[in-house]
């Protein structure tokens, strides 16, 4: 909480918004089989993974973008992007990170993302993403002596195509919606990760996402595989730069959890958020999806949205195994024009299955909230049980709060308790802080970061800290 | 069936006889059912119950006009639990109107009165106004409490089938006035579709009781479209048992248009076979210090569904708003089904909302406390399940109706 | 150190405070008695700045015009009250808010703020001090805790705060004599030449423990008498009904 009061006031702005000057490599604007082609080419890719791409293309032809979602925005002209964009550095892969542009490093070191060995944060494995390519994995080696394989999407492919090819697709098909199957067409980059059976993954790893170049959307793909009994911890971070222009962030990310493997993905989304009158800023577009395959096995989705323009996404939990759990924890916040549509699903296939979502969301400024979730409890799935608590804040009269979960439950011997509250921060309260020394932002920084603490202790420690920052740091001038 | 309710319409058009300017309203009102049928599922106020399929699986040739009806053979049996005043429909059309309790002045009623243009997204209002012929509207004057409840019969003949009646009440209720109403329908052992619509207009400080009872066991498929305005300081109690027919969906819109308005909104949905039923609301907080309270519990054996659709919206002029909600289901079968989508959506930050949902079996600790305390395993369920909606009932405010409304479901001696 | 001229305060348009004087130097305990609706929270309140109320007067603290300050300000200034009903604010641990709490004041006087080992010592002293079980401030901040927990939380606060003028609103009320001798403690351990206490209550039990310089009666929004402590004694005697 200390580093709220000492951080608040040199935090004004959004604090990830340069640019790193660098040539890169692009594909040819638009969205055609040459565009696929070329970033199949570009990557080396075997045959299958190009008829993957092929075949999600020629779905896609067939597909509408969805238009139920609450946040609205102008149509995005697809042939007007850029789908590949790479430092010009990175094709001559470089084998170290010696070789590496120290353009990139100084990126990263700036981003408080430190990749040489000397510098790097301990007990944390990082696979960089900078815009369409992976630019460095760090503690790799040391990864595989256990068996544990990290590293970038493309790398897999070439070297572990047996894996990707009997898993990629296979929780999130191809056919699956508009935005998934773009993805799947048109992936550049992601981090891919296996755990092997019975082993229990000694650090955390995690992916940072950059996006640098401008018109350029970003579609990457995260595979994550935990075989029997394996346990893995995984975090993303995202940031890009002030740009005027709205740019699309379309990922895909796969879980799959085997017999008895529990993978805990955690997310600090901080998207550049566009300005304080809505423009630019990143459409957040994103599919993620877990399957618990195997019996006892356990996914748990965290998140902290407080970036881009528009944040539409569901991380979901598909119970198939007997005895699987489900869990969401999420804090959203918008603030100025920012807008989200975000929740989780819980589908329970397998008997006692459980689920549990805390979700909380808090709007500000002219911005609009929305937490979209659905239970749905199958006839087969005896004796699950489902929580549900979903709490918003409402800060000012000219933001909304907006609460749609779906239950379904067709299992007499199931049972589901959702509940949800909107409120505010009362003036008592803030007069209470004040009284004790805080000034406006400090306090409603302390009280909001009360309202989320459910939440925020689910994150890894290291990452903990920095959500914290984030969530006072969202809410900026959205007091008097 | 296109050709047939193209047909039917005509005819209709050609029987009663409208101004011009009805006829196009009318003809408007039609072509946008046309353009639109039916509600299917693939429209999201319709998700969990798509009632084109249901009507046809569950009546093959749909009428929409009816032709000749026996009504002297009818025998008008009436409630004789408490006095109160009535509004008879038979098959569709108004048989009686009896206000003997009231004082003369003080009722104000108009039959055959003429539609008006009202920009309602719904096909089945726009169903409604094409083939409502005999639509009532009647007017509470102004600081008139009325003595004794109304009660709408809304009865079928037995050789009536297969047939869609539209039925329309409007009531407006002036400042300062005051009305109990009972919805009631008969026994009825014919597939039909009933198509019911009822806009009450609660000026200040004036209150509104309504009853809506669906009891016994019927084929009849219904939709019930009921939207009510709110003014300043009036009140609001709405109570529905919806327990009877083979489909029942009450659609109920509430608009707080004032403040310090309230909405207390209660519901029991208690159904076997193969039922479905469905109370779907929208309660609209549209100023300040306004208060909603709805509590909606769900009864499920057999292979029943049941579903509960709610929302509360909060204008961002409506601070200080109150709003509550809350819907709980037992399934005792395996085959039951419940599906709930309680919704908020709030713009002011000054406000108290919260709604909650709950559905699964009985638990099993309490039916084995009261076992051990020698009942039978059926009839510890049955209390249960009695003490589960014996809650909702409480909620009804008018004594004598509370008492005939227990013995309909059987939970007067219960307590 | 604490100087009111002819307060005067309405909210809604009713007139609360009626033109009231005290002047309170360092080193002294003052009582405010009254009955209900005299006026004293709304004292307690214009005191520390809560908005809503319109006002009239000259209030100075330490020689600078308080009530331009800012609530947070005159936290800053070492005004502390201890609240009659104090907030529950959930999620947020006691701990972090004190530390927060103290080095927001100690930025703002630009004193060096203390780090975690500092504020640990400085709690265990101080709940030590104050037979305080230490285990209430791993918990969040007045959520479920008892009315006398709140009011010796209140009490801890001030003492690890050390605030020149401390604000006693109705400490007193829904205290147990156990807790009323701890909350006594505390106040008269803090007690020193220094710093000054403005004890605002409507009985006089608080007043066997912690005996006053000067006690005033505040009726219908005015100072009706000042006296020593044997004031507080009559009226208890009496009772505000017929004390004229």
């Amino acid at each position: 909480m200390n580093s709220i009061e000492k951080n608040i006031d040199n935090l004004k702005d959004y604090k990830y918004g340069f640019i790193t000057d660098i040539e890169n490599i692009r594909a040819p604007k638009g969205l055609n089989e040459d565009t696929i082609k070329f970033i199949s080419n570009i990557k080396k890719e075997p045959k299958w993974m190009l008829d993957f791409r092929i075949k999600a293309f020629e779905r896609l032809k067939l597909l509408k973008e969805p238009n139920w979602q609450k946040p609205k925005f102008p149509k995005i002209d697809y042939q007007d992007l850029y789908y590949y964009s790479a430092p010009k550095s990175m094709d001559d892969k470089p084998k170290s990170l010696d070789e590496l542009d120290p353009k990139l490093l100084e990126t990263y070191k700036k981003l408080g993302i430190p990749l040489q060995e000397q510098a790097r944060l301990n007990g944390i494995a990082i696979d960089a993403v900078f815009d369409s390519v992976s630019v460095a994995t760090t503690f790799k080696e040391e990864l595989i002596k256990q068996g544990i394989i990290f590293c970038s999407m493309s790398e897999a492919i070439q070297k572990h195509s047996e894996l990707v090819r009997k898993y990629l697709g296979s929780v999130i098909p191809i056919t699956d919606h508009f935005y998934a199957t773009l993805n799947s067409a048109v992936f550049t980059d992601g981090s891919f990760v296996y755990i092997p059976e019975g082993i229990r993954c000694p650090m955390e790893l995690s992916t940072y996402f950059r996006i640098n170049a401008s018109e350029t959307g970003q579609f990457e793909r995260t595979l994550i595989i935990a075989d029997k009994g394996s346990y893995v911890s995984y975090l993303e971070g995202c940031t890009a730069p002030m740009r005027d222009k709205n740019q699309l962030h379309a990922a895909n990310v796969e879980l799959i959890a085997l017999d008895d493997a529990e993978i805990k993905y955690s997310t600090v989304q901080n998207w550049y958020p566009g300005d304080k009158n809505g423009k630019g800023g990143i459409y957040n577009f994103v599919t993620k999806r877990g399957l618990c395959k195997g019996k006892n096995s356990k996914i748990s989705w965290t998140q902290v949205e407080t970036g881009s323009a528009i944040t539409w996404k569901y991380p979901s939990c598909i119970l198939k195994g007997d005895n699987s759990v489900g869990e969401f924890y999420s804090i959203a916040i918008t603030n100025n024009y920012q807008m989200a549509d975000t929740g989780t699903k819980m589908i329970h296939l397998g008997k006692n299955t459980r689920s549990k979502i805390i979700s909380k969301g808090i709007s500000a400024g002219n911005s609009d909230m929305m937490y979209r979730g659905l239970v749905d409890i199958s006839a087969r799935a005896d004796n699950s049980r489902n929580f549900t608590q979903c709490d918003s804040l409402l800060m000012g009269n000219k933001c909304g709060a907006h609460t749609i979960p779906y239950i379904k439950n067709k299992n007499s011997k199931s049972k589901i308790e959702h509940e949800a509250t909107t409120s505010k921060i009362s003036d008592e309260q803030l007069y209470y802080c004040k009284q004790r020394g805080l000034n406006s932002e400090e306090a409603i920084s302390l009280i909001v970061n009360g309202f989320c603490k459910e939440v925020l202790q689910q994150l890894p420690m290291e990452f903990a800290v920095e959500a914290q920052k984030l969530v006072g740091i969202s809410l900026e001038g959205s007091v008097g | 069936m296109e050709s047939q309710i193209k047909l039917d319409f005509e005819n209709f058009l050609n029987k009663e006889k409208f101004s011009s300017s009805q006829i196009q309203l009318k003809k408007n009102n039609f072509n946008e059912f046309i353009k639109k049928g039916f509600p299917n599922k693939r429209i999201e106020d319709w998700k969990f119950s798509d009632l084109n399929q249901i009507i046809q699986t569950n009546i093959k040739k749909l009428n929409f006009i009816n032709s000749d009806i026996k009504k002297e053979d009818f025998e008008i049996t009436t409630v004789k639990d408490f006095e109160h005043n009535k509004i008879i429909f038979l098959n569709g059309v108004i048989l009686k109107v009896d206000f003997t309790f009231e004082e003369n002045d003080k009722i104000i009623i108009q039959q055959n009165h003429n539609i008006n243009e009202d920009n309602v997204e719904n096909s089945l209002v726009s169903l409604n106004s094409a083939f409502v012929s005999n639509y009532v509207k009647f007017t509470v004057k102004k600081g008139y409490e009325t003595k004794k409840p109304l009660i709408f019969y809304n009865y079928l003949t037995s050789d009536i089938t297969s047939s869609a009646l539209n039925i329309r009440i409007d009531i407006d209720l002036e400042d300062g006035s005051s009305l109990n109403v009972v919805d009631l329908s008969n026994q009825n052992l014919n597939n039909n579709f009933i198509n019911l619509r009822q806009n009450f207009h609660i000026g200040e400080n004036a209150i509104l009781k309504k009853y809506f009872l669906d009891t016994g066991n019927s084929p009849n498929i219904k939709y019930i479209y009921n939207n009510l305005d709110l003014s300043k300081n009036s009140h609001l109690e709405y109570f529905i048992l919806s327990s009877g027919s083979k489909f029942l969906k009450n659609d109920i819109i509430c608009s707080l248009n004032n403040e310090y308005g309230s909405i207390s909104l209660n519901g029991v949905i208690n159904l076997d076979g193969e039922k479905h039923h469905e109370i779907k609301t929208v309660i609209n907080h549209k100023d300040e210090n306004c208060k909603s309270y709805q509590l909606i519990k769900c009864v499920l054996t057999d292979k029943s569904k049941g579903v509960y659709q709610g929302k509360i919206y909060v204008d961002n002029k409506a601070q200080k708003t109150d709003g509550y909600q809350l819907s709980r289901a037992l399934l005792l079968n395996d085959q039951t089904e419940f599906n709930a989508k309680p919704e908020l959506e709030i713009y002011a930050d000054d406000v108290k909302c919260s709604h909650g949902s709950t559905s699964g079996n009985i638990d099993e600790d309490s039916i084995f406390y009261l076992m051990s305390r020698g009942l039978s395993y059926e009839q510890s369920k049955q209390l249960l399940v009695n003490g589960f909606l014996h809650e909702v009932l409480e909620k009804i405010t008018d004594e004598k109706i509370k008492i005939f409304i227990k013995k309909l479901t059987g939970l007067e001696n219960e307590y | 150190m604490l100087s009111i001229k002819n307060l005067r305060a309405k909210i809604d348009n009713k007139e609360i405070l009626k033109g009231l004087n005290l002047n309170i130097n360092p080193g002294e305990v003052h009582a405010i008695m009254g009955p209900n609706g005299s006026g004293k929270s709304t004292l307690s309140n214009i005191l520390t700045g809560k908005k809503g109320y319109e006002i009239e007067g000259e209030v100075t603290f330490e020689k600078e015009d308080l009530l331009k300050l800012e609530p947070e300000e005159r936290a800053h200034k070492g005004i502390f009250l201890a609240f009659q009903y104090p907030l529950e604010i959930p999620g947020v641990n006691t701990n972090i808010f004190l530390k927060t709490s103290i080095n927001a004041i100690k930025k703002a006087r630009g004193e060096k703020e203390l780090d975690a080992i500092e504020f640990l010592k400085l709690i265990k002293k101080k709940s030590a001090d104050l037979k305080f079980d230490e285990k209430i401030l791993s918990r969040q901040l007045n959520v479920g805790f008892s009315g006398g927990e709140k009011k010796k939380n209140e009490i801890l606060q001030m003492s690890i705060l050390n605030p020149k003028l401390a604000i006693l609103d109705e400490t007193d009320s829904g205290l147990d004599i156990d807790a009323l001798r701890v909350v006594s403690e505390g106040v008269n351990t803090l007690r020193n030449q220094n710093n000054a206490f403005l004890i605002i209550t409507h009985y006089q039990r608080l007043l066997d423990y912690v005996i006053p310089d000067y006690v005033h009666v505040l009726k219908n929004g005015q100072i009706i008498k000042s006296g020593g402590p044997e004031l507080a004694k009559n009226l208890e005697k009496l009772g505000y009904k017929d004390f004229n």
